[in-house]
């Protein structure tokens, strides 16, 4: 279950809104936040903070890509490989992503490290390519770029 | 008034409405598929869009209100087009294996294609797929088939309000899925399945078992577990039921069930029926045939008779059975047997508050539409949960909230938990302290207005308890009063853990007075489908047919005009004194039709005791149930599927029962009665169920004139045509207060579980299925007291006895109850309860139940 100060953060968000359920989708960020995705139980723990039925949270939380719903590694890399990013390699930024650090589409690397989604536009085609490392943003990518980077994720 | 042309057509409407329930009301056809009558208008399919004339585009029928004035076209070579194409979008990921799919023949998707839809596609994606879930008990999902018309979710949610279900994911990719996404966890009503339009959403009880066109008949008749009595369709397949349906318009459940009714039905066909009657021989079954069987009863029952009189003979009916049966059987009591000793499981529960609540105010304060509880303001719910006991009437008090009702719940009624907005208006009393509660709100309410001077025995009674000492103190009390006195329409539903009490007399009153001082309805929860009409047929120790008092020598004598015979002088005795004088021998015989006491008694060890030391028992029953193993003759019945009768619900509804399927082995109640009385001499020769209520409805007062045609025909509520009586008492009866309060750590409370009901429910597999075995309910705070685990073994123990259960940890319970159930084979709570009687209602108070709980 979440601890008190989650617990204390969710009941201000509910303050916030005339009923509960407005409060669903900030309180599945902050769930996400806490457990790093939303597994069946912390879907559950927001169902029960809100007083919503459980049916009706994970829904919700589905119905939206930016939740997660398999465990991911300890660092999410969002990558845009619509139109501008793919015209300026995108592509070839995802096999490098591929051969240096094992990562695939949808998936977390072996050692935890890396979880690895291929994004819609990030709104950042006049600085293409990019990408979102959590919740950090990035723009105008290369290898190299992308090499440094991803040192200071561990 | 509103005129809209819909074809060339005029139509007139008085009140606001969509475009589509107008023409359908001119009995013109627009074709839908998201829309579902049972629902609100949604507007997601497309497939009901229509021509308006100066609206530039079409219109969706379903969520256009009809305007004065309005032209409208709903076929054009420009409609059907849209349609084809809407169509031809949901086929993209459509698999079309209707070859393999259930819903082929009543597929909705089916028919719109097979009416506007592409023959070929232009789509040549290949298709989603979803794989098929077979991993819960009762549903199949096939979620490649759901079309996102949201049917399902929107019935669940906003109906049933259970929102088990949603949809997830988005785009191509949604679909309907319930939270876990592999079991449904759910109630279990299968409302979902009802209107899924498409064959995504399966019952696995017949999966592949049939087609919708290969049914033999299709039988309306009456759901054989509550006392509402919801109208089902049983299809039947070579002499086998395939499944039961509700339909919408038929019946007070239009179109709805609960999981008892809709998946319950397949004890009827259980290898463990009665096959021929048995007769014990030094110990041991033996089968005999009926004509020996016959005389044997007839036989031992007249040498009692001769012997010790009728006095020595007492009779339980059933409220599983149907009021012709109970009729025959309270007859053959008095007539043949000569004794009023007649009695019956309600006596525990809603026979004892009818009877009490109707000598106060009167025959049918009772007998209220259960539909008209959608409309109250605000509804106290007392004594039990509706949503478990009488589900379909559950659903109506949880519409009311939906409108805006305040519910206000005494006790732990689980159901309502989540629709009760203001959490101050669940009350949860300390065990037993029912009555205490009803009466301080009584008195509260009663501070606040005048005596309505029209029952003296009632309002002396009230101004009797404002002036007792408080013994209670309620901190919401000032608002219930607020509520209630605020609220033009007031329901009061009652369930019979009241009358349960040594003290339920007390909670009986309170009840009846506040119906009387609020002008409120009263509903009274039924837990078997003919309660109501086991009163109504004089299986009473001291009422006639028609609830006519058997000391009044007017009734008496008409009675015994039309019986052509005398009725026995004094009245009989209740069931709990049955048991009591059977233990003192001063009864020697009982017949016992459709009834399991060993089991559905408190106290199983003394009332087994009691029926072990008989000289004759007989047992007509479906099963060998623990009673039936015990009886000198057991004599196998027809069940509910296999009969024809009526049954009356707990709004005074007189509903027809109508045979399905054939048996080989069973004759009805009725029938087994009259050949036995016709041995005893006293001749009974009714041909058929019909013949019997042509007698009733010369008989019975309540019941004058009615027919089959008119009880087929659904015209039968509530006065008929017959003469209702008015409440005569001068005292109201009193007895003791407990002021006990209990102290033990844990204290055992009967559970009424949504999924069973007993002796039948044990032996329907799907219902076994959802509900295998029974579990002992604890709140989370003292499971984690305790150190105990959802599914780790306890044993509960009383002074009766102990019994080995799983836990399971329930939050809808806040304070030191635990629950159990009485529906298991040997492990049913009442084993472990002792009684004492209430000794104004005869209804057994339970006591005894301090528990122990151990872990194993
Ligand atoms: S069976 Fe009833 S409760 Fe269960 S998901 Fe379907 S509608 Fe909801
Ligand atoms: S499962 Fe059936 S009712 Fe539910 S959304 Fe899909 S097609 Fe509609
Ligand atoms: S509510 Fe009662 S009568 Fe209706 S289906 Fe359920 S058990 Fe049967
Ligand atoms: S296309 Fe990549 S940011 Fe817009
Ligand atoms: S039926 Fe009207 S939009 Fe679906």
């Amino acid at each position: 279950m979440f601890n008190e100060t989650v617990l204390k953060e969710i009941d201000e968000i509910k303050g916030r809104y005339p009923d509960f359920r407005s409060a669903l989708l900030p309180a599945l960020y902050v769930a996400q936040r806490e457990f790093g995705w939303l597994s069946h139980e912390a879907m559950s723990y927001v169902a029960r903070t809100l007083n919503l039925p459980e049916a009706m949270v994970r829904g919700t939380a589905s119905f939206y890509s930016m939740f997660k719903h398999k465990e991911a590694g300890r660092h999410l890399i969002q990558l845009c490989t619509n139109v501008s990013c793919m015209i300026l390699g995108a592509e070839r930024l995802v096999d490098f992503l591929r051969t240096k650090y094992g990562m695939e589409p949808d998936n977390t690397t072996q050692d935890g490290r890396f979880s690895l989604v291929i994004m819609e536009c990030i709104g950042a085609c006049g600085t293409a390519p990019a990408m979102l490392v959590n919740t950090d943003f990035y723009d105008n990518l290369t290898e190299g770029k992308i090499e440094e980077i991803l040192d200071k994720y561990k | 008034m509103i005129t809209i042309t819909v074809n060339g057509k005029e139509i007139q409407i008085d009140k606001p409405m969509t475009v589509l329930e107008a023409a359908k009301k001119a009995g013109i056809k627009i074709p839908t598929l998201c829309h579902h009558e049972l629902l609100e208008s949604y507007g997601g399919c497309r497939l009901c869009v229509v021509e308006v004339e100066r609206m530039p585009k079409l219109q969706n029928a379903c969520t256009l209100l009809a305007a004065d004035g309005m032209v409208i076209r709903t076929e054009s070579e420009v409609i059907s087009k849209v349609r084809s194409e809407m169509l031809e979008l949901l086929l993209i990921n459509h698999p079309l294996d209707c070859a393999y799919c259930d819903k082929a023949g009543e597929c909705e998707l089916q028919d719109l294609v097979n009416k506007y839809g592409p023959t070929v596609g232009r789509y040549k994606e290949e298709k989603r797929k979803v794989p098929e879930s077979h991993t819960d008990p009762i549903f199949a999902r096939h979620m490649g088939r759901c079309v996102v018309c949201t049917r399902c979710v929107r019935m669940c949610d906003t109906v049933q309000g259970a929102s088990a279900i949603s949809m997830i994911e988005r785009g191509g990719r949604t679909r309907m899925e319930p939270f876990s996404s592999t079991s449904f966890n759910c109630e279990y009503c299968g409302n979902c399945l009802t209107v899924c339009p498409v064959g995504a959403i399966l019952s696995r009880l017949y999966i592949h078992s049939y087609r919708p066109w290969q049914v033999d008949k299709e039988i309306k008749t009456i759901c054989p577990y509550c006392g509402v009595g919801c109208s089902l369709f049983v299809q039947v397949r070579d002499n086998s039921i395939k499944r039961v349906i509700p339909k919408i318009g038929q019946g007070l459940n239009n179109g709805l069930l609960c999981s008892r009714g809709r998946f319950g039905y397949e004890f009827i066909e259980s290898q463990e029926r009665l096959k021929s009657p048995l007769v014990k021989e030094k110990g041991k079954f033996k089968q005999s045939t009926w004509n020996e069987a016959f005389h044997f009863v007839a036989g031992r029952l007249m040498e009692i008779r001769e012997l010790h009189g009728g006095k020595a003979i007492a009779g339980i009916a059933s409220p599983r059975c149907t009021n012709e049966d109970n009729y025959v059987f309270q007859k053959f009591m008095r007539m043949a047997c000569r004794t009023n000793n007649i009695d019956s499981i309600s006596r525990i529960g809603f026979a004892a508050a009818q009877k009490y609540i109707e000598d106060l105010l009167g025959q049918g304060v009772t007998s209220n539409i259960i539909d008209g509880l959608k409309n109250s303001d605000a509804i106290l719910v007392i004594g039990g949960d509706p949503t478990a006991v009488n589900p379909i009437l559950g659903l109506a008090i949880r519409a009311a909230a939906r409108n805006g009702a305040n519910v206000i719940v005494v006790g732990n009624a689980k159901g309502l938990v989540p629709i009760i907005r203001d959490k101050t208006l669940r009350i949860i009393h300390p065990v037993f302290r029912e009555a205490d509660v009803l009466e301080l709100l009584l008195t509260n309410i009663f501070k606040t207005q005048d005596v309505r001077a029209e029952k003296p025995a009632i309002d002396k009674r009230i101004k009797e308890l404002s002036e007792k000492p408080v013994k209670m103190d309620i901190k919401e009390m000032e608002k219930l009063v607020k509520i209630l006195l605020g609220s033009n329409s007031i329901s009061i539903v009652a369930g019979m853990e009241l009358v349960q009490r040594v003290d339920g007399h007390r909670s009986l009153f309170a009840i009846a007075a506040l119906t009387y001082l609020l002008e409120a309805r009263l509903f009274l929860l039924s837990e078997k489908p003919n309660e109501q009409g086991l009163i109504d047929m004089g299986c009473l120790p001291d009422m006639l047919p028609g609830g006519r008092p058997i000391n009044v020598g007017d009734f008496k004598h008409k009675f015994e005009a039309a019986w052509k015979e005398s009725i026995p002088q004094d009245k009989g005795i209740t069931l709990m004194e049955m048991i009591g004088a059977i233990r003192n021998k001063d009864i020697k015989a009982l017949y016992i039709m459709g009834e399991n006491p060993v089991f559905n008694l408190p106290n199983g060890h003394y009332i087994r005791e009691a029926l072990e030391s008989l000289d004759f028992l007989v047992v007509q029953d479906i099963f060998l149930t623990e009673t039936a193993e015990l009886a000198d003759v057991v004599l196998p019945a027809l069940g509910w599927a296999e009969k024809d009768g009526t049954y009356t619900n707990l709004e005074r509804r007189v509903q027809l029962l109508k045979r399905a399927i054939d048996s080989s082995s069973g004759i009805e109640d009725w029938k087994i009665i009259s050949e036995i009385s016709s041995i005893m001499g006293y001749e009974m020769d009714y041909s058929s169920a019909e013949k019997i209520m042509e007698e009733i409805a010369k008989v019975s007062p309540l019941y004058r004139d009615l027919t089959y045609k008119e009880i087929g025909a659904g015209d039968c509520l509530w006065p008929y045509h017959g003469e209702p009586l008015r409440g005569e008492l001068n005292e109201v009866p009193v007895a003791v207060d407990i002021t006990q309060d209990y102290k033990a750590d844990f204290y055992l409370a009967i559970e009424k579980p949504l999924f069973h009901s007993g002796t039948l429910s044990r032996r329907a597999s799907a219902l076994r299925k959802i509900c295998p075995e029974p579990t002992l309910k604890i709140s989370p705070q003292h499971a984690g007291k305790l150190k105990l685990k959802e599914g780790d073994r306890v044993n509960i123990s009383t002074a009766q006895g102990t019994i080995s259960v799983p836990v399971s940890i329930d939050a809808s319970i806040t304070d030191n109850r635990v629950l159990l159930s009485n529906n298991f084979e040997n492990k049913g709570v009442f084993n472990l309860l002792n009684f004492s009687l209430d000794k104004v209602t005869k209804a057994p108070g339970i006591e005894g139940c301090e528990v122990k709980i151990e872990r194993k």
